[in-house]
């Protein structure tokens, strides 16, 4: 709006243009964790999705069900995330019909790496952990940078707690700077049992919700495992019974399921 | 970048126990990513029972370091007495408020027991801001990777020797997944009648 | 048929009112005045055996290339016009090489295969544009072998993009007796030296020259473990001096 001042005869303007302009990345807060055993996998995040101070929902899943042997953990830019999963789940599913089975974990692995890679001038702003069960039924767990650099490893934490989580995982899960003595022997990275794995990520979960103002909310723990089902008699992270801590089947993904095969744990984490 | 904050790097953690405490610090001093020494201690002593750590801008370090003792000197002359640790905490915050708009950079934390050897810790920012944390308080490059730790691994109650124990482990752990502090480390757990001080090993690089 | 030629026979992208495709038809003619090529799949690989036909003794036998390596575990035998196949086999290789680079694993043998007769089809694509890459169909047939975790496999591919499995084929000028040879001599259980040599005895029944090391040429793909612990194969042109010695067995 232009204003006449008085006893003048110029018009002189009372705002300035105002430029904008699109910024096409956010980041959208919360962590994500995954750990492997002998013959499971565990990937976690916390479900809070905000942007700067303000939280912009209290339920937003970052774990993505991909098939009975892989589940995504996303983290970064959520839009990006999510445009990102769709195209995996595409590509799984064609991956299908031209070939005849669900794809291997290590080769999901690979082809998150080069469609990353595709994007290498415009990226996907999502740091992945890729977790499940390799083919001889192993557990695992690959991470990767935004640009698809990628790794396998025993545990992997990712995002606004990633420095809280990490070391913390470093010493529980890796046993680094843990020595064995005469009466108390530390044991292998990758052999801890289901339940106690999933302990250490709860207490890992609470841990960065109570120093972290952008983790917390609720906490969904998704177990991937050889179904209980598919063997005669259940053994190891297949004797488990999920059901009993509050498991549900993890539903999506690009497979029909089998029951038992992905379940995801919900708990509740502080709200402030 | 070129931030004055995490300059020379460095980290230190404090631990409150059952009757005990528990102060540790790394060793390295550091220009950037070039590291410069493997032997500086973060930690000192202010009475028997009460230790100061510093971590931040090394210069800022050795000139609190000599203005504590002026002040602590003068305190023990004038009050023919040690200064408790409580009592030192509000020491630290007022000298550093002195210069609130031209601060040391340096952020502090204090652990002791007091003359009922009650354990004491407490941390400061830079302007001396005081935090009476009752479980334990971090400081340095790596204190975002203490936090994760110390919130995963500190309990309640622990004796000297699982005190000792844990907060090795926590800042160990903290060091590993931080480029600017390690090379050794310093831990120290104060008791009623002694201090317990040990140097850790840890990964050189 | 040929004494019914119309203007059918001419754009490959035209059926005759009978539903035929004669550019198709003949291309499956090409096939047969090439040179009798032989795949014999067993429990123990897969062996590919092709007749080399030395025209002039002056000819570098040598330089006679039939059988190709589109991948480790992926091997193929031609026969009609060579020159097409050079075609096939890159876009097989090319297919072979983007999987393992896309998924990091060895691309199956049913999928290598389909990816070659995709190929095959494209003759129709846009035939007036300037981006036509082909003008008609391929003049050449392909046994492709290769192991995968469906064991070993032995396909036929031909011009009209069609595949089939076969345990043991024959394709080219001599095809025919061939495969009744195949019929009446391959067992389940053969052992791939067995194979091998049953390779050259149906060779060798069909070939005018008398067969030696120079006009003949074999191909294996034996076990092997791929890196991700999948059952995979490694093929393998079988050198002189060994085909010597099988044909001496013979």
């Amino acid at each position: 709006m232009l204003g006449l001042q008085p006893g003048s005869s110029t018009v002189v303007p009372t705002s300035a243009p105002v430029g904008h302009r699109f910024e096409p990345y956010d980041s959208n807060g919360g962590s994500i964790a995954a750990v492997c055993g002998k013959d499971f996998c565990i990937i976690a995040s916390d479900t809070r999705q905000s942007t700067g101070y303000s939280i912009q929902t209290r339920y937003k899943p970052k774990v993505f069900r991909l098939n009975d042997k892989a589940t995504l953990a996303t983290n970064g830019f959520a839009a990006d995330a999510e445009a990102m999963v769709s195209r995996i789940r595409q590509r799984l599913e064609w991956y299908r019909h031209s070939h005849g089975r669900s794809m291997p974990l290590h080769a999901i692995a690979r082809m998150i790496s080069t469609i990353l890679y595709g994007k290498r001038f415009f990226p996907y702003y999502v740091y992945n952990i890729l977790g499940g069960l390799d083919e001889e039924g192993k557990g695992a767990v690959y991470s990767f940078d935004p640009v698809g650099s990628y790794e396998r490893e025993f545990c992997r934490a990712a995002g606004a707690a990633q420095s809280l989580i990490q070391p913390f995982l470093d010493n529980q899960i890796m046993f680094k700077n843990q020595h064995s003595t005469p009466e108390h022997t530390v044991p292998k990275p990758g052999e801890m049992s289901l339940p106690d794995v999933l302990k250490i990520v709860m207490d890992s979960f609470t841990s960065a919700t109570e120093r972290h103002i952008e983790v917390g909310d609720g906490l969904e723990m998704f177990v991937v495992r050889t179904p209980p089902s598919a063997q005669g008699e259940a053994i190891g992270a297949a004797s488990v019974d999920l059901k009993a801590m509050g498991g549900v089947e993890a539903v999506g993904g690009e497979d029909e399921q089998e029951e038992g095969a992905v379940m995801v744990i919900r708990r509740e984490l502080k709200k402030d | 970048m070129s931030d004055i904050t995490t300059l020379n790097g460095g980290s230190c953690i404090a631990f409150k126990g059952k009757n005990c405490v528990a102060i540790a610090c790394d060793l390295r001093l550091g220009n950037q990513a070039l590291t410069v020494a493997c032997n500086r201690d973060k930690v000192f002593k202010i009475t028997d029972k009460t230790y100061l750590g510093m971590t931040g801008l090394a210069s800022d370090v050795d000139t609190l370091r000599s203005a504590f003792r002026y002040r602590l000197n003068m305190y023990r002359m004038k009050e023919e007495r040690e200064i408790e640790p409580e009592t030192f905490a509000h020491l630290v915050s007022s000298t550093l408020y002195e210069k609130r708009f031209g601060p040391y950079f340096i952020e502090p934390i204090i652990a002791g027991l007091n003359s009922n050897n009650e354990p004491f810790i407490a941390a400061a920012d830079l302007i001396g801001c005081l935090n009476f944390a009752k479980d334990f308080v971090v400081t340095g490059t790596a204190s975002d990777k203490l936090f994760g730790m110390a919130e995963g691994l500190w309990e309640p109650d622990l004796g000297p020797e699982e005190l000792f124990e844990s907060i090795s482990q926590a800042l160990l752990g903290a060091l590993e997944r931080d480029a600017l502090s390690g090379w050794g480390a310093i831990v120290r757990v104060i008791t009623p009648d002694k201090v317990i001080e040990r140097t850790l090993q840890s990964r050189q690089d | 048929m040929f004494l019914t030629r119309s203007e059918y026979d001419r754009g490959v992208n035209t059926f005759s009112p009978e539903g035929r495709l004669f550019q198709v038809e003949y291309a499956l003619e090409a096939i047969k005045l090439g040179s009798t090529t032989v795949g014999i799949s067993t429990k123990e690989g897969v062996v590919l055996g092709v007749e080399k036909r030395v025209q002039s003794s002056l000819l570098e036998s040598s330089s006679i290339e039939k059988i190709m390596e589109i991948d480790r575990h992926l091997g193929a035998a031609m026969s009609g016009l060579t020159a097409d196949a050079r075609t096939m086999i890159e876009h097989a290789r090319v297919t072979s090489q983007n999987h393992a680079f896309t998924y990091d694993e060895e691309i199956k043998v049913e999928s290598a295969t389909q990816a070659v007769c995709d190929l095959a089809l494209r003759f129709g694509e846009s035939t007036e544009d300037d981006e036509a890459m082909m003008s008609r169909p391929f003049g050449v047939a392909l046994l492709i072998a290769g192991i995968d975790e469906k064991g070993p496999q032995l396909y036929h591919a031909d011009p009209s993009g069609t595949f089939v499995r076969y345990d043991a084929k024959a394709i080219g000028s001599g095809s025919e007796g061939a495969q009744g040879e195949l019929q009446d001599k391959y067992r389940k259980d053969m052992s791939l030296k067995e194979a091998s040599i049953l390779t050259l005895r149906v060779l060798k029944q069909v070939m005018e020259e008398k067969l030696d090391e120079n006009n003949v040429q074999l191909a294996t793909v034996v076990p092997r473990v791929a890196k991700d612990g999948r059952p995979s194969g490694q093929f393998a042109i079988m050198p002189v001096e060994e085909l010597k010695k099988v044909i001496e067995e013979m």
